[in-house]
């Protein structure tokens, strides 16, 4: 299939398989930073932004992104480097396989306004699996990253 | 072999692209890029239903009743002023499906139709006597769900069907539900067990009661409590429905519980559930 979506807020054009998913497709075109974790969408070592939501792009069938604006980690340290800076101070991070996915999440929550507060941004991030902070500098760094 | 992408934009071109050998109707593809993944299916041609204009569409109809669109995605439901006012308890389970990716592009068809027997919405809808509309080549059928399911991953959808909407009617106030998911190991893992409640009132006394089951038998149950009716919600009401759910249900051992643990839990959950929705002053 021709595939045409915005990536990274650049315009972006492949012949892809019908099947072929997101993963795949980002990571082949030279984007590494997007991670595969479980590979069943429930690590979120993947995720990436398709219109705003946070998906797995390990199970997101890249045919749905036709058309959408899709940004990955690479796009978001660009366009919100302060997110970056967040994690670095708050140390947000120990091995960093689950950082890409934490960082998408958290511009995700961002660019939703208003700050839901600390109970509601564990919430949002408990799809997201880290095996080495136990989340409590994880989530002080979204909280500081929402100005909080 | 590589599937064909297909993209209807109405309802009649999603039917027409599904009669094609192998073809596979996708809501927001989580379940279906999954089981890809996995090699577990190997479709000719993928149909995506997200371009379907109308399909998504969340509202009540004149008799009271909600219907939502099979391509409302759990949450657009979770936030649905409509669902929340009308069947809060459907809007708060769609809230608690899997993670928030998931939550954002899964729908409601799609939820449904994989029947996956620990899903969350399923025991929800069966107490409210939800129903499904499928449409195929020869039109469109209304089928309740609680005669959809016949077993683990396996519907009433024929081939060429597709599960459009879903219709929940209004429930006699005053009515009370409450769902609980009882997950032990993390909060985004399927349920071990899953409890959806539901109690009809008539002056104090019980009127009609049911419990929905997710994650103990080969579909989701629905046990029908008619021995509650006509007598208070109270200790020994809530112990008879305790025991009948627990002697219908049908778990397996597996990684989330043993059998006899899982029974056990439905017998506690149900009474759980069954006791927050007695009214406050009873």
């Amino acid at each position: 299939m021709r595939l045409a979506f915005l990536l990274n807020g650049e315009p972006f054009e492949t012949d892809a398989p019908g099947g072929v998913l997101l993963l795949d497709l980002i990571r082949d075109c030279g984007l590494r930073g997007t991670r595969e974790g479980c590979g069943v969408g429930v690590c979120g070592a993947c995720t990436v932004l398709v219109d705003g939501d946070p998906v797995s792009s390990c199970i997101y069938l890249a045919g749905c992104a036709q058309g959408k604006e899709v940004w990955t980690v690479e796009g978001i340290a660009r366009r919100e480097p302060d997110l970056v800076e967040a994690f670095i101070e708050h140390e947000g991070l120990q091995c960093g396989a689950c950082t890409p996915g934490q960082l998408v999440m958290a511009a995700a929550l961002r660019a939703r306004g208003k700050d839901p507060g600390e109970a509601a941004t564990r919430d949002f991030l408990a799809g997201n699996l880290c095996r080495c902070t136990g989340y409590r500098s994880i989530v002080e760094s979204v909280r500081a990253a929402l100005g909080s | 072999m590589d599937p064909e992408f297909a993209v209807p934009a109405s309802l009649d071109e999603a039917v027409r692209c599904l009669e094609h050998e192998g073809a596979v109707a996708v809501g927001g593809g989580t379940q279906v890029g999954l089981l890809l993944r996995q090699g577990l299916i190997e479709p000719s041609r993928l149909v995506w239903l997200g371009r379907v204009a109308g399909l998504r569409e969340i509202r009540s109809d004149v008799d009271g009743s909600l219907l939502i669109g099979s391509g409302a995605t759990l949450s657009e439901i979770a936030g649905s002023p409509v669902v929340r006012s009308a069947h809060p308890m459907v809007a708060r389970a769609a809230a608690h499906v899997g993670n928030p990716r998931v939550r954002a592009v899964g729908t409601l068809g799609g939820h449904l139709v994989h029947a996956d027997p620990r899903q969350d919405l399923p025991p929800c809808l069966l107490v409210l006597a939800a129903e499904v509309r499928l449409l195929g080549r020869k039109g469109t059928r209304d089928v309740p769900l609680r005669d959809f399911y016949r077993g683990p991953f396996e519907t009433a959808v024929q081939d060429g069907e597709l599960l459009i909407r879903v219709k929940i009617p209004a429930s006699p106030e005053p009515t009370r539900c409450c769902y609980l998911r009882f997950t032990p190991g993390t909060s985004n893992d399927y349920p071990t067990v899953g409890v959806a409640a539901l109690a009809e009132f008539d002056a104090g006394a019980t009127r009609r009661a049911a419990v929905g089951l997710g994650g103990v038998a080969p579909r989701p149950l629905l046990v029908d409590l008619p021995q509650l009716a006509g007598r208070p919600l109270d200790a020994t009401a809530l112990a008879a429905a305790g025991q009948a759910a627990a002697t219908a249900c049908d778990p397996v051992s597996d990684q989330r519980g043993s059998a006899g643990y899982k029974r056990a839990m439905v017998r506690l959950w149900t009474e759980r559930a069954l006791r927050a929705c007695r009214p406050l002053d009873g």
